[in-house]
């Protein structure tokens, strides 16, 4: 089943008319030349298409609230500020078919009222940057976006923001913050940004992967797409397999599968890497949770269950991996990476890097146990944003289930 | 609306946040980053943590708005253990120099760590102060990065003290709309601090210092400059007290606030061994029949008009710097201190025969900015640097602290009569609207010729930010304004740029309702705290037996025997000055 990389490698990204031969723009044009905008809400709402970004918020909910919400002005933005370790989904999808992204993008944009959007990159990925300045130069060309699209008398104005690659900043709070040009730092919510985003004006953020599904909804219908995958969480995901195994990279795959399907299956991770035993799997990037052998049948699915899939990377894990190591690299990424708002993230994702510092070179000292605990506790429970919550999980699971291995 | 907070049930308004109620009711939350001077607070030194019924997670009191059903649990177990691990994590990020420190016994990091028995480092403190360069390699594992900044005359800051609250960034932004501060880098190493770590450049308010919870930003510290001062046999230390320190000194020392404390003070400046204390209040007089003069030349000649109040070096600091177009419109006296230091060195010094060159002139101020002030280029008019040494309230009572000298136990004492003579117009200086009051008593009989009736003129007194008033003089209709806090000083010039004021004479304080409310004045303070210290202004004005500056006696001998009259050449030399002579920011 494919929706996001369907005309991967048949279209030329900085060809727009190779996208269009493949049908593109006809979603934008169905629903500009004949839908009102209550009706592609409904219809996004009814296809129970959930965010990919990591939080899996039903997509059409948020855009019902931005369209309902009373303002002179409106924003809509592609969060493309993709920075999990080991996720590059986002950065395919605008490097194979960067017109997906904006047609999407366009949809949401006029479903909402919306006469401003935005495409907020990571600022690392200067490709992308530059294969979407093209693609969004010949949409307008097209007039697909600008003033009076297609004939009609709706206006979008698309922009490319290139924000400066900080982690924090691909939540939707903090990236409305560094378009506003300050710090990028969360805001406290509520309110939410579909009520008070942008500059204050209601504002729907989605992720770059969520968008490229709105074509495809559009097109097949809402109910055509709620039967794809899992019910909760309908429709395909981009997988990012790294680690240990057979073929790694992206993966299209229905939402509901298993993680042992993803690995072992021949059409997609083909197994480990010969030679290599497998010992666990981090299902979505570094703030994921690690996966042990005897749940790798746990379906992946956005909704309440025990291994949140969240932007979709599984990073397989084999036993000549150093846990030591790992933590290392988990606590200097989150420590690096935090904003420096709120106590517990600035100064505990310190001192946990410190600790790991320590086990690392194997002098850990008696007290680290307990105050891992404690601050791990403090992060998962005190946190101003998720952030703290991300920074703890990884480490959390990790002592849980190799409490041994780490302490000797 | 009632909610329960420990199964206590209390009335509360729709739109509170728990922390109000809380605060309200006297049930203990402890927090950090919030101030009763700030807007509302994000929720960032998580502090305020507490369980709910309404969330499985704690929620921060301080931004919870509470609902119908809510019931709140401000003691738990979970709520005291995150409010310890936080409390470790901040107390290992702070320099935690307690003993040596300008804030010892005053810090509310300190007090937290007291009432939550922090007292080991679980950790090594990460921030460490840098003494030489060999000791950066020291710092490397362990690296964080601290500023040291003294380079202005009124405020330093230390950043291994600070615990990044962002108290100082929001009061700097919000009131003052100066926003010296900001947040560099990010992560551990987040810093508060000025863009491009600049030394400091603003208007010295000292609000900052004020709000700040722990030692990061305190006062430029002269306490070494005055002690050696008084430790020299041929210097005579002379000193000159404000109008407010009389009524905020004795908060240091544990009286509630707004008790009038000036026999004390003067006793316990002569307990240090100062030769002759002076009152500023007989400057604020002199200020008043100077500025009354100008006033009136200025409404009787078309002169610029409005004419602004110049006593508070941050504002006039503002005016040249923001809006320079303004500076013809500020009163050209100097402010009471600048007044008082001058006559000390020339009209008393002479008198009493001194070479001036022996005198150290120290000024106890409630301000920050005093200290720039006084090293201004053209304050000097005495022939010397006019004002050698200014102390903050803070300082000096740290001094007495460290001295062992306790105020409360002294026998009161008068100012020595030479220039401590005051009246409870000058008095009023202490406050906002005080300068104004002070000034309208005298120009309203100098015009008229007639004695007032009721000297009170209330329509100018409150705590508004922003007041006006219109007052009937003979045939002259003045229209007058106070305002405080330079946020409403910088909307009033935005208006009188597009023409929409127009006003004879306009007050303006750069802090919270003046000087009581100043930037070298005792912690905390707080609206309710500043409120205390007016009622204590003002009653003080009342029971005063002369309330008129032009009444003052020593005053008018000065005139007689030395300055002439009102805007006299020799007045000029001594008393005026034009701003924007100085180089911005210099002094």
């Amino acid at each position: 089943m494919q929706i996001i990389t369907k005309n991967w490698d048949k279209i030329n990204p900085l060809d727009i008319s190779s996208y269009i031969r493949q049908r593109g723009y006809e979603a934008l044009q169905k629903v500009i030349r004949g839908w009102t905008l209550e009706q592609v809400v409904a219809e996004i709402k009814k296809s129970g298409l959930r965010g990919r970004g990591g939080a899996g918020f039903p997509t059409g909910e948020k855009w019902e609230l931005a369209a309902k919400t009373k303002a002179d002005q409106k924003y809509f933005i592609c969060n493309f500020d993709e920075s999990e370790p080991g996720v590059y989904k986002d950065r395919t999808i605008a490097e194979k078919n960067p017109h997906q992204i904006l047609e999407g993008l366009l949809i949401g944009a006029y479903a909402i009222g919306a006469k401003r959007a935005f495409i907020c990159i990571n600022g690392h990925y200067e490709k992308s940057a530059e294969i979407l300045k093209i693609a969004l130069e010949q949409a307008r060309e097209k007039e697909f976006s600008g003033k009076g699209i297609l004939g009609s008398a709706i206006d979008i104005e698309v922009k490319i923001f290139e924000g400066a690659g900080a982690y924090i900043c691909g939540e939707e709070t903090a990236l409305l913050n560094t378009i506003e040009g300050k710090r990028g730092e969360p805001r406290l919510k509520p309110p939410y940004p579909p009520v008070s985003g942008l500059f204050g004006k209601p504002t729907v953020v989605n992720n770059a992967e969520t968008l490229s599904n709105i074509p495809y909804i559009i097109k097949r219908g809402a109910k055509t797409f709620s039967q794809i995958g899992s019910s909760i969480s309908p429709g395909t995901k981009l997988f990012v397999l790294e680690g240990a195994v057979k073929n790694k990279g992206i993966f299209e795959a229905p939402l509901g599968i298993s993680v042992q399907e993803l690995i072992f299956n021949s059409i997609y991770g083909g197994g480990l890497t010969s030679g290599k035993e497998f010992w666990f799997a981090q299902i979505g990037g570094a703030s994921g949770r690690l996966m042990p052998k005897n749940k790798l049948d746990q379906p992946l699915i956005y909704g309440n269950c025990e291994y949140p899939l969240s932007c979709g990377s599984i990073l397989v894990v084999d036993k000549s991996v150093d846990i030591k190591e790992m933590l290392f690299s988990w606590a200097s990424f989150f420590h690096r990476e935090s904003c420096g708002k709120c106590v517990p993230c600035r100064e505990g994702t310190y001192r946990l890097w410190e600790i790991a510092k320590r086990l690392k070179n194997n002098d850990s000292k008696g007290c680290d146990q307990k105050n891992i605990e404690d601050i791990l506790w403090t992060l998962s429970n005190t946190s101003f944003c998720p952030f703290g919550n991300f920074a703890a999980i990884a480490w959390g699971d990790a002592i849980k289930m190799f409490r041994k291995e780490i302490f000797n | 609306m009632q909610i329960k907070i420990n199964n206590k049930i209390y009335e509360a308004n729709e739109g509170e946040t728990i922390l109000a109620i809380c605060k309200r009711n006297e049930i203990r939350i402890p927090t950090l980053c919030v101030h009763p001077d700030l807007l509302p607070s994000e929720g960032i030194c998580r502090m305020c943590l507490v369980e709910t019924n309404m969330s499985k997670c704690l929620v921060p009191a301080c931004v919870q708005k509470i609902c119908g059903g809510l019931e709140v649990f401000t003691e738990t177990e979970k709520v005291n253990k995150a409010r310890k691990i936080n409390l470790e994590l901040l107390w290992m990020d702070h320099a935690g120099k307690c003993a040596s420190c300008r804030r010892n016994g005053r810090c509310e990091l300190q007090n937290l760590a007291e009432e939550y028995d922090i007292d080991e480092f679980k950790f090594v403190p990460r921030r460490k102060e840098l003494k030489s360069e060999d000791e950066l390699d020291l710092l490397k594992d362990n690296w964080s990065h601290v500023v040291l900044d003294e380079k202005n005359s009124s405020i330093a800051r230390d950043s291994q003290y600070c615990i990044e609250c962002r108290r100082c960034v929001k009061i700097c932004r919000d009131m003052q709309t100066i926003e010296a501060y900001g947040m560099n880098y990010r992560s551990s190493k987040t810093n508060i601090g000025t863009p491009y770590e600049i030394p400091l450049d603003c208007i010295f308010c000292g609000q900052c210092s004020v709000v700040c919870p722990t030692a990061a930003i305190t006062e430029k510290e002269d306490i070494e400059k005055f002690e050696k001062a008084l430790a020299d046999p041929k210097k005579m230390v002379i000193v000159q007290t404000a109008p407010s320190v009389r009524f905020t000194f004795s908060e240091e020392f544990g009286m509630p606030a707004g008790t009038f404390w000036e026999g004390k003070l003067v006793a316990a400046l002569k307990v240090l061994g100062c030769d002759k204390v002076f009152d500023t209040v007989l400057g604020a007089d002199l200020t008043i029949i100077e500025e009354a003069h100008e006033l009136i030349y200025r409404v009787k000649h078309k002169g610029t008009l409005p004419m602004f109040t110049s006593c508070c070096p941050s504002w006039i600091l503002y005016v040249e710097k923001y809006y320079p177009e303004f500076i013809p419109n500020l009163s050209s006296c100097k402010s009471p201190q600048q007044m008082l230091a001058p006559l000390i060195k020339t009209y008393y010094a002479e008198r009493e025969k001194i070479n001036p060159e022996n005198i150290v002139s120290v000024s106890v101020m409630p301000c920050t900015s005093k200290k720039y002030e006084a090293e201004r280029k053209e304050m000097n008019a005495s022939g010397y640097r006019d004002v050698d040494v200014v102390l903050t309230v803070c300082e000096l009572a740290r001094l007495l602290r460290k001295r062992r000298i306790d105020p409360a136990k002294l026998k009161e004492k008068k100012f020595d009569p030479a220039l401590g003579i005051s009246t409870g117009a000058g008095m009023l200086f202490a406050q906002s609207g005080g300068v104004m009051e002070a000034a309208l008593r005298t120009a309203v009989e100098k015009i008229t010729g007639e004695e007032l009736g009721k000297v009170e003129f209330e329509m100018v007194r409150g705590e508004s930010g922003a007041r006006c008033a219109e007052i009937e003089i003979d045939d002259l209709k003045l229209r007058v304004a106070v305002v405080h806090e330079i946020h409403n000083a910088r909307d009033l010039l935005e208006s009188m740029k597009k023409g929409e004021s127009n006003y004879h004479f306009i007050e303006v304080m750069a802090c919270p309702n003046g000087c009581i409310g100043g930037g070298g004045q005792p912690v905390p303070t707080g609206p309710a705290v500043r409120k205390a210290r007016i009622a204590g202004v003002l009653s003080r004005d009342k029971g005063m037996p002369i309330r008129k500056s032009h009444e003052n006696p020593v005053l008018k001998k000065i005139y007689k025997e030395f300055l002439g009259h009102p805007g006299s050449e020799k007045a000029e030399e001594l008393l005026h000055s034009e701003a924007g002579q100085t180089a911005v920011g210099g002094g």
